[in-house]
């Protein structure tokens, strides 16, 4: 979900504001030095690339690959329909992104079937199904997502320790948004 | 005034819509398949909600989705721009129920203008010619003779349950009759189980001529002119125009009449398109009504200097036409050419990437597209990917700007159908106006003998 209006809801990660020519520079800047991760701020603009791991060198994938994220840029201004487009939309994707390098290669990423709102726990108030360090079997509750007043309970659909809970309590979430990271049991 | 209004549709229409909204100071939110992350409106939206994967039943044509994603954004219209949920009776009334405008008519009209005998015996009890035919179907020799003579020849026997050209006559004569309504049935009977037929006027040379109309919530319906849409491809236009050489003024003023009293009688309450046969002769029958905003809308938006998305969005809020519009006249001539991902030739569609995007301009030149260089036409959805529109004082300088324009169009990438546009153009029939329905049928036999 992503709300052009409140960048400060969540991860906003719209190129409004950011002048791509920089992002190509900073991006030659890691490559020449080697660089897995970079973070840069100045007033109003804050920007973080980090390199997937286990990738080649090969320079374009890092171009496609790396988290933008940009913090309390102005809404989005008016730019080259002709040019790299990468809008508000595109927060599931890159979030899922990160959630796969944020950690190990056996982090499994639950993603929204569909969308509406997210909600942790069964009853307002109650317990969550699960919290980061939590044991989920597969076909375990994770959440409900609620969609036309339908409550919709989001199974696991592996086996292992939550990792890394993407979204917050209430939060609206669109199809293939992150929700859970769960590092699976190897099946021996 | 709406807040803010979910766009339930993608590519040039979606944009089109998202104008119009800016213009009216109102909030937008699109919604997009993961194959239209990149795309245009997701872009320009004030939000964007991801709806589900590339295949449109599972987006686009995804009601519980697309109601979600109006619930979560918090929005009180939804405009369906034309395909996908645009003429969903369904779909408008979960609207409806879930306290949301529908950008559109009622469902109730929605569902008559879906089911075309329906549509055509309102329109004909309300005034409007209708193709003269068999109410039905044609029971025995007896009264296949009494229908004919009544309709006059030539006509057509075609099968109730059919299609595909199979159990289908043309018969020109008294005596050529009952051979031909037996073969029909035993053709009919054969494909599809049923012998059953209806018999109906047949149109020599038809061209295709459909009014637009827009009507507001308070009774009050206009009519917004003709478009002439016969150059067409398997019942797809490909080129249309405003006004038609075919239509003079008395026959505008008359059928628009005509149109108008039909649709307060049903209280027909948004944009629309009445869509007429026009035979030879002179004599226009309607066929069928398209109760959306429709692809070509923007020659009339030429003609008549009237903004149709916006009024369209204005009279769903609530406002009356005479607030809306001004008053209505015509003026000059429009042509638009649909730009579609396509072999000009053999017409299969053609996905990719599109790596040179040069939209021409200039007087009278509108381009309505979503396309960009770099973008990449997913094979998913329709293939249209611009809407060349040319506007002149009169048809020839249209025509003119329009040639222009076509050969300052440079797509590179995929293919598109440009060079079919050029051949149109530049075909002395079209010049002249002289064309039907078949026009394109015949275009490439005629290029192949002068080679």
């Amino acid at each position: 979900m992503a709300k052009k209006s409140t960048p400060q809801k969540h991860v906003s990660s719209h190129t409004g504001g950011v002048d791509l020519q920089e992002v190509e520079r900073l991006l030659e800047f890691m490559a020449k030095h080697g660089l897995e991760e970079f973070e840069y701020e100045r007033a109003g603009f804050r920007i973080r690339l980090r390199k997937p791991f286990s990738q080649p060198m090969g320079f374009s994938r890092a171009v496609s690959a790396p988290e933008i994220v940009v913090a309390a840029a102005p809404s989005a201004a008016s730019g080259h329909p002709g040019s790299a487009v990468t809008s508000g939309a595109s927060t599931a994707q890159e979030q899922a992104a990160e959630a796969g390098r944020a950690a190990s290669e056996d982090v499994h990423v639950v993603k929204s079937p569909i969308v509406g709102t997210f909600y942790a726990a069964p009853s307002v108030g109650g317990e969550p199904f699960v919290k980061v360090g939590s044991r989920v079997d597969e076909g375990q509750a994770l959440c409900i997502i609620e969609a036309m007043k339908l409550m919709n309970e989001i199974e696991s659909d592996v086996a292992g320790e939550v990792v890394r809970i993407f979204v917050e309590n209430g939060q609206p979430v669109e199809y293939g948004e992150a929700l859970f990271g769960i590092r699976a049991h190897r099946k021996k | 005034m709406f807040r803010k209004i979910l766009i339930a549709n993608r590519g040039e229409i979606a944009l089109r819509i998202l104008s119009a909204c800016r213009e009216l100071n109102v909030r937008t939110v699109a919604v997009y398949s993961e194959a239209d992350r990149n795309a245009l409106h997701v872009r320009f939206a004030d939000e964007a909600i991801c709806i589900g994967p590339p295949r449109s039943s599972e987006s686009y044509l995804n009601i519980p989705q697309v109601i979600s994603a109006a619930e979560i954004a918090n929005v009180d219209a939804i405009h369906p721009g034309y395909g996908f949920l645009s003429e969903n009776a369904n779909f408008a009334e979960v609207c409806e129920a879930s306290h949301i405008t529908f950008i559109g008519p009622t469902p109730d009209a929605i569902r008559l203008m879906g089911e075309k005998d329906k549509a055509k015996e309102a329109m004909a009890a309300a005034g409007i010619p209708v193709i003269p035919g068999s109410a039905g179907v044609v029971p025995d020799e007896d009264s296949a003779k009494e229908i004919a003579r009544g309709i006059g020849y030539p006509v057509m026997i075609k099968a109730a349950e059919g299609g595909g050209g199979r159990g289908m006559r043309i018969v020109r004569s008294a005596k050529e009759l009952i051979p031909a309504f037996r073969t029909a049935r035993t053709e009919a009977e054969q494909a599809f189980g049923s012998p059953n037929v209806y018999m109906e006027k047949l149109i020599e040379r038809p061209r295709h001529i459909e009014f637009q109309v827009l009507g507001d919530k308070h009774g009050n319906v206009v009519h917004l002119g003709e478009r002439e849409c016969s150059l067409q491809r398997r019942h797809q236009k490909v080129l249309e125009e405003s006004p038609s050489v075919a239509v003079d003024a008395s026959t505008r003023r008359r059928l628009g009449k005509q149109v108008v009293e039909a649709l307060k009688k049903i209280g027909y309450s948004s944009a629309g398109t009445m869509e007429f046969l026009r035979e030879d002769s002179g004599n226009l029958y309607f066929i069928e009504m398209n109760a959306r905003i429709q692809v070509e809308h923007p020659v009339t938006e030429m003609v008549t200097g009237i903004d149709l998305v916006k009024s369209q969005i204005r009279v769903a809020a609530g406002e009356k036409l005479s607030a809306v519009l001004p008053p209505v006249e015509f003026r000059g001539h429009a042509i638009e050419c649909r730009i579609n991902a396509e072999d000009p030739e053999t017409f299969t569609p053609s996905a990719g990437r599109v790596t040179v995007f040069r939209v021409p301009g200039g007087p009278g030149i509108r381009v309505d597209t979503a396309c960009y260089a770099d973008a990449v036409i997913p094979p998913y959805y329709d293939s249209l990917i611009a809407k060349l529109i040319s506007y002149g004082h009169d048809r020839a300088e249209a025509i003119v700007r329009m040639q222009r324009a076509l050969d300052g169009f440079v797509v590179e990438g995929v293919k598109t159908t440009i060079p079919l546009h050029k051949r149109i153009l530049a075909d002395p029939n079209f010049v002249a106006g002289k064309f039907d329905t078949h026009f394109l049928e015949r275009l490439p036999a005629l290029e192949a003998k002068a080679k």
